[in-house]
Parts: C-alpha cells; structure tokens; sequence
C-alpha cells in the first residue's frame, strides 16, 4: 500500500507517530504511521505487509488437497471457516462436470456447520476479548480466552490440533466426531451460554465501555458498501447481508440463519455503525451460533461403518477426481467470522490448481482506516482497530 | 512549625532539654522514615503481589505460586554455607527442606507468591539500567527520584498513632496535597527526558489529569475541614472519637450524607491522582505502551511502581484519617489507651494500615473490572462531574451546620462550641430528617428520575444481559 506521508506534507505543529508493527494494539504486525495534533489524530495511514508468505503462490504449486494446511494459515483464529471455505470451493468446481461430481455426506454437512460455528463462537471471543483489552479492561479478555480454550479442548479431541485444525477436507471432513462429542459440545454450549450473561454484565453493558465506543467512528451503510466491508462490519453498519442466509453453502439454506444487524445499541450517544455497533453484532451472532450448533446437532444422522456413505459417513472418496479435475474458474463466497471469505479458483485440468486467489475480510477493512481516523483521539485508533477485528495473516496472506 | 512529641523526645534525647536544629532535623527524620520504611514500604512492595492475586482470582487464574521460596532457601543456604562444596549445599538444602513442617511451609509461602516479591525484588536490582540514546540525561535519570519523594512526602504529616507523627503543623491536609503533587513533576519529566513520542503523550496527560484532579481533592478535603473546623490532620482525627464503645459511629462518613459523598469523591479523584484504571490515562499500555515509564529499566522502573502503589497507599490513608476515623479503632479507644505506650503505637499503626490496605484492595479490584476512560471523558468527568458534586457537598454541608445550629445544637461542629475530641452526637428525630433522610431521599429522587431519562437499554442488550 503507498503511503504519502512524507516530510514535506508535515505541515505545522503535527508529531508524527508510528503505531506498531509491534504495538500492543494493533493485533499483530499491522503498522499505522499516525500524524497527531496533540491527541487529535490527523491521518492514520495503515502499511501491511510484514506477514506476506505468498500462500496464493503456493496454492499454484501444491496439489488440490495439499493446500488445506495452508488455508488454516490464512486466518489461524477461525481455521476450520478458513478450510471450508477452500473445500466448498473445490468441491463446487468439480460439480461443474457430471463426471467428477461429488456428493459430500450429510453427516460431514452437519459435522462442518457444528465446528464452522463452534470457531465463528472462538473467533468472536477473540475479537471481542481483545476489543475490551485494548480499551483497558483486561479481565473480560481473559474470561472469553477461557470459553475459547474449551472449544480448543473439543477440537483438539476431534482432530488432534488446537489452531490450525486441517479438519474440513475436500468431499468431507477429515474424522468422524469421536465419541461422546454430542454430549460434550452440549454441555459446554451449556455452560457458555450462563458464561456469556456474565461476560456482557462485565463488559458490554459497562457505562465506561459503552461511552468509549459510542458514537465512535461512526460508518454510514453505503460507506460500509462502497469500501467494500464485509461480515460483522457490514452488519454493524446495519446492512441486512450475510452469505449463509443470502448466497447459502453446505446445508445452511436448511437452517435459517438470523442475522442481527447495528442498530445503535449504544443508545443515547451511539450511531448506527459505530464501534459499539460492530461489538454486538459479534455478541448477538454468538448467540446466533450456539442456537445453529444445536439445530447442527439435531439433524446430525448416525454414523454408518462406511465412511463415503451419502448419510451416515463422514469423507466422500474424491481422489480420483481430484487428479483431473474440470478446467474452468469458480467463484465461492462463504461467511467467515471476518466476514466475506471468497476464493476464485481456476483449474486447468492438471492436479495442481492454476490459480487459487482469496479475499478476506480483513484486507477491505485497512481500506476504511484513512476516512476513519481523522479528527478522532490517539485512544480512539485502538478502538476502531479493536471493532475490525484485524487479524493481520488473513490481511497479508 | 510544629512537630510531633516524638520527633521532640528524639532530638531532646540527642541533645539535651533545649535541642538544637541539627536534633530536630534528625528527629523530624526519623519519625518520618520509621513509619514509611515499616509501612508503607513493605505494603506497597507486597501490594504488587496483592495486585497479582486479585488479579488473578478474579480471573480464576493461580497468579504467582512457583517462583521463589525454593530459591531463596538456596540462596541462604549457599550464603551460610559458602566453604562446602557445592553438592554438600544440596545435600543440605534438601535436608533442611525434608524437616517436618518447613517443605509444607515453603510450599505455602511460595503458593501465597510471596516469594515472587524477593525474586523480583532481586531481579529489579541486577538489571541493567538502561539509558536510551537520545534521551535527556539528567532529567530523565531524575525523573524517578522525584515521584518518589513525592509519593513518601506527605506521609510526613499522616498521624499513624498519637505520638507517630512527624510533622503536626497547622495546615497538615493543605500539607499532603502540596506535597503530593511533586509526584506530576516527575512524570512530567520522564515524559519529557525519555525522548518517545509515547512517553512525552503519556506524561502531558498525567499533568493534565492530576492537576486537575487536584481541585476535587483539594474541595473534598475542603469539606472536612469545614466541619472539622481545623486543618491538622490529628485534631480531625480526634474530632471523629464520639467517646462510646461504637466510636465507628463519630466517623466523619457517618456524619452526614454529604461527607459521605465527600469521601466516595476523594476516593476517586485520587484514584485519578495516582493513575490507576479506570484512569490510567499516562500509562494507557494499550495505546501508549505504557507512557511515561515505556523507556525505564530496573531500578528506575521500579522506582515507579513503587510511588505509584505508596500513592494508593497515601490515597487509602487519607481517606481513612479524613472519613474513617484515622488511627482509631472503631470499638472504643479505652483498651487501647490502657496499653504502654509502644504497643498503643503499633496498635494503632496497624488499625490504619488495616484501613488503607483495604482501599487499596479496592482498588485492584476496580482496575481488574473496569476499562479506560478517554482523555476528553477524564477531563469532563473532572470538571462537569466532580467539581460540581463536591460544591454542591460544601454546600449542603454548610447548610446543614446552619440549619443544625439554628435547630438548636442538633450537630455539634466546631462552630456551636465543639471542641475537638470527646462528645457524642445524639441526634433527635429533627436532626436524622434534616441530616439524613431529606438530603438522601432528595437524592434517589434525582438518581431515579437520571435512570428514567437516560438508562434505557437496548432491548439486543437486555437480552445479552441475561434479561432483566
């Protein structure tokens, strides 16, 4: 990204800051070069790319499945939304020919919306724990971080892993649950949910809290879609857009998401769109989450001791056609929690992918920073980076 | 000026029954370094480890259990036993710790983290002192030293028992906030001398905050001395002994609703004093990475935490000397006065340590709940908030004594003939409805009517919220 602040447009009095890239605040290795005017900030101008690992280059050198790992790099906070997305990438490409079409089981349908959900709770739990940490409240993170670390102990269980999960493959997933899983992601939906309440009393309902965001960095719905935002953000502005509702994948046209959308909940002082807006929209889509992990759980069929069974398994046998696939581009957009996870892929038959090309959430965010922090407080840049809910791998790539 | 018996005892025991300055001047010291090297030092080094634990209960985390006491042993026993070999200080050292009792010991004191505090203790002192280039030599190798002669200054004139005061001037509450802002000036200058742009936000924010917090403070205190009708921190102190078993009852904050208030307000603005969250504006480690103390190491840093934890201290036990009683315990002084006079002392002491250790507690425990306000909210909540609820206490404070006055006695303050020290206040039922039930039934009124108006929630939250 160019950057235009030089020497010569300091003009005045202006102090020239840079925020990160190794800044508490700015979640990763985000730089923020920052003209202030005392603590008012006259320009903010993000600079990415201290985490390119050219993972779209890779995908051009690795076979169909071998790119998996590498999607859960792309955004480690929420890897099994990451795998999904490339998987029903993959697998709307090979439907594109009768001859290498593939069924993918409902039990693996069921099984990838329960952990789909599970990590959108996880990633959210992140975001907003984070959000109150970098406004001072440093409990409320640490609180999320223990519910999150349980939905790690669940995964870990199914998969063996705790971050980069490579779960969701091509034609299914990788394992069945294992046994007793039911019962444990009940119970801890369960404890969550009580978790949740006193999460929000803590936090989200706390006056210093509330006015610190409210009102703050305000973004009008056409803003939010001209600057191409996306998920969360995009609701937070209270447009009513989200993919597993409008442009639905897997089985979510089965389950009739509800999509909570800002409506300045910050009351008095808040605006649609505003800091406060985009922080409980992640809370409300919890909520939304846990409810759409238990109706996963209810359609779940029983398992069968095939595993490419239509039902009951869990791994449709895709190899063969995975080795020549159909030649043409698919376009696939899924619902992250970063919002919009879309992959253009284009095959040209051969066993590797020709082009494998991603769009993120996080990316489209850094393009509103510029209009957003100006004439805002030095306190208020955390704010606003916190609201995004940046992750800066899935920016870079 | 006047001092403290003590300080007068000391420097007629060093030179004879008329003492010369060189006397007093070792006198006034040590009556000032005693109580704050015996208490307020070691509580505002162990209230690191208070803050660790609070912490840490309240985030259902252990907090620190594992370093120390085992070093520490070692330490000892390599020191006491440097001519053995090595292997022979192992030997005794697992032998001393196999002894019954001292293993379950050391694993208590090392479960309680306070091993932690000499591990760190000894590790803030063997660090390298850094000193960053470009920084602005004497002043930021200053700075530290400042805030912390103006963090212990005023404890000069704390009464922490009858005799175990330093400094009992006149003017000993105008004393403490004097000499508490010397603290801005070594932030200030540690903003400044680091040569960061973090640091220099950081330390123009703390001098924008604390002078201004200073006028809440200074106004609190103000009310005090209203209805104290003096200054010196020992005779309000006296002023709030009713004479009766139940003496809690003769405390200022039982007074009238109004100095209640008085005293949540001086809580808070000295919250605000000594930087702690909600407004740990020049600290801010989120945004500005610590601030004013981002450059220091070692010792220098430790300089900081420790005048910013014997402000909290100073905070507590001013609140206490002013509100709650100061030194007195709050069932009955008799048992106490009946003691030689060295125990009266310690005993005392340990009554206000009692005290301002528990604000302190509060303390932690209000930094671990709440976020961070914004500068603009800081300052507004200084200005629009506390400034005027402490007018409108003097206020009501004044009228109060007026109204009590013209009542006939109904409050005994200074100006209807109390003197300072032992009467009981008996109230009748016109003196409860003018002091008590018409200024707070007045104020739930107001406080109603504001929840009313502006304390509608949003129904989504209500439902985060669990409903209600």
């Amino acid at each position: 990204m160019s950057t235009d602040v030089t020497v010569e447009t300091l003009g005045g009095e202006r102090m020239k800051l840079n925020m990160g890239p190794h800044h508490p605040a700015t979640h990763g290795v985000l730089r923020l070069m920052v003209e202030t005017d005392g603590e008012i900030v006259a320009k903010a101008v993000p600079d990415h790319g201290f985490l390119h690992r050219s993972i779209e280059k890779i995908g051009e050198c690795v076979e169909w499945p071998m790119f998996v790992p590498y999607t859960d790099r792309i955004d480690y906070v929420c890897a099994m939304n990451a795998n999904l997305a490339y998987c029903v990438a993959v697998e709307k490409l090979l439907n594109t020919d009768p001859a290498t079409a593939v069924q993918v089981p409902l039990r693996a349908e069921c099984i990838r919306i329960i952990v789909a959900e599970l990590n959108r709770i996880s990633s959210h739990l992140v975001a907003v724990g984070a959000m109150s940490m970098d406004l001072g409240a440093y409990t409320p993170f640490l609180h999320g971080i223990a519910q999150r670390e349980t939905v790690n102990d669940i995964f870990e269980k199914l998969c063996g892993q705790r971050l980069t999960y490579n779960f969701v493959t091509i034609g299914g997933v990788a394992f069945d649950l294992h046994k007793g899983a039911e019962a444990e992601i009940t119970a801890f939906l369960d404890a969550f949910e009580k978790e949740m309440i006193r999460f929000n009393k803590l936090i989200t309902a706390n006056t210093i809290f509330r006015d610190r965001c409210a009102g703050v960095a305000a973004i009008s719905a056409a803003d939010a879609v001209a600057y191409g935002l996306v998920g969360p953000n995009l609701r937070g502005s209270g447009v009513d857009w989200d993919i597993r509702r409008d442009e639905p994948y897997g089985i979510y046209d089965r389950l009739a998401v509800r999509v909570p959308v800002g409506q300045g909940f910050a009351g008095r002082n808040g605006r649609v769109g505003d800091c406060y807006d985009r922080f409980v929209v992640r809370l409300l889509e919890i909520n939304e989450s846990v409810r759409l992990v238990r109706e996963a759980l209810k359609m779940l069929p029983a398992p069968v001791e095939k595993k490419t069974d239509a039902t009951g398994g869990y791994q449709a046998d895709v190899a063969k056609q995975l080795r020549k696939p159909p030649k043409g581009e698919v376009r696939v957009r899924t619902e992250a929690p970063r919002g919009e996870m879309g992959y253009v892929i284009v095959s040209d038959g051969s066993k590797t992918p020709y082009r494998v090309r991603c769009r993120t959430g996080s990316f489209t965010a850094c393009s509103i920073f510029q209009k957003l922090m100006r004439g805002i407080f030095m306190a208020d840049i955390v704010t606003v980076i916190g609201s995004f809910d940046i992750v800066v791998p899935e920016i870079d790539r | 000026m006047e001092f403290g018996p003590a300080v007068n005892t000391i420097a007629t025991w060093i030179s004879g029954p008329d003492p010369s300055w060189w006397a007093v001047g070792i006198g006034l010291v040590a009556v000032w370094v005693i109580p704050v090297l015996a208490i307020v030092f070691p509580v505002a080094a162990v209230g690191q480890i208070i803050e660790r634990k609070v912490a840490a209960a309240m985030q259902r985390r252990h907090g620190p259990n594992t370093v120390g006491m085992d070093g520490i042993l070692r330490l000892v026993v390599r020191l006491a036993f440097f001519f053995l070999p090595r292997a022979a200080q192992d030997r005794i050292q697992a032998r001393i710790t196999a002894l019954p009792g001292v293993g379950w010991t050391l694993g208590l004191l090392q479960r309680s983290g306070l091993g932690q505090l000499a591990a760190d203790g000894v590790k803030m002192i063997g660090k390298e002192d850094i000193v960053p280039a470009g920084t602005d030599g004497l002043v930021f190798r200053a700075a530290p030293y400042l805030a912390l002669v103006g963090a212990f200054l005023p404890f000069a004139a704390i009464p922490f028992a009858q005799n175990l005061v330093a400094l009992e001037v006149p003017v000993g509450a105008l004393y403490v906030v004097a000499a508490s802002g010397f603290t801005v000036v070594g932030l200030l200058m540690a903003g400044w001398g680091s040569g960061n742009k973090f640091s220099l936000l950081g330390g123009m924010r703390a001098v924008a905050q604390v002078v201004s917090y200073e006028i809440p403070v200074g106004l609190a205190i103000a009310g005090v001395v209203l209805w104290c009708g003096t200054m010196d921190l020992h005779q309000i102190v006296a002023h709030q002994y009713n004479g009766q078993w139940y003496s809690f009852l003769g405390w200022n904050i039982f007074q009238s609703p109004f100095l209640a208030l008085l005293a949540c307000l001086l809580f808070f603005a000295g919250l605000a004093e000594c930087q702690r969250t909600p407004f740990d504006m020049a600290e801010a480690e989120s945004e500005l990475v610590s601030g004013f103390n981002t450059e220091y190491s070692g010792l220098r840093w430790g300089m900081f935490a420790m005048a910013e934890y014997s402000e909290m201290i100073l905070v507590g036990a001013l609140v206490s000397t002013l509100f709650l009683g100061g030194y007195q315990s709050p069932i009955g002084e008799p048992w106490i006065m009946s003691l030689p006079g060295w125990l009266e002392t310690i005993i005392h002491a340990g009554i206000l340590l009692v005290k301002f250790t528990l604000g302190v507690v509060l303390m932690v425990w209000i930094r671990w709940t709440l976020p961070r306000f914004r500068v603009d909210q800081v300052m507004r909540l200084c200005w629009l908030t506390l400034v005027p609820l402490c007018l409108l206490s003097l206020f009501g404070l004044a009228l109060t004594m007026l109204l009590g006055g013209l009542a006939g006695g109904v409050h005994t303050g200074p100006a209807y003939g109390r003197i300072p020290g032992m009467q009981h206040i008996n109230l009748d039922a016109l003196g409860w409805l003018v002091t008590w039930v018409v200024p707070v039934g007045f104020a739930a009124v107001l406080v109603a009517v504001a929840r009313r108006r502006h304390g509608q929630m949003h129904p989504a939250l209500k439902q985060l919220t669990g409903g209600a």
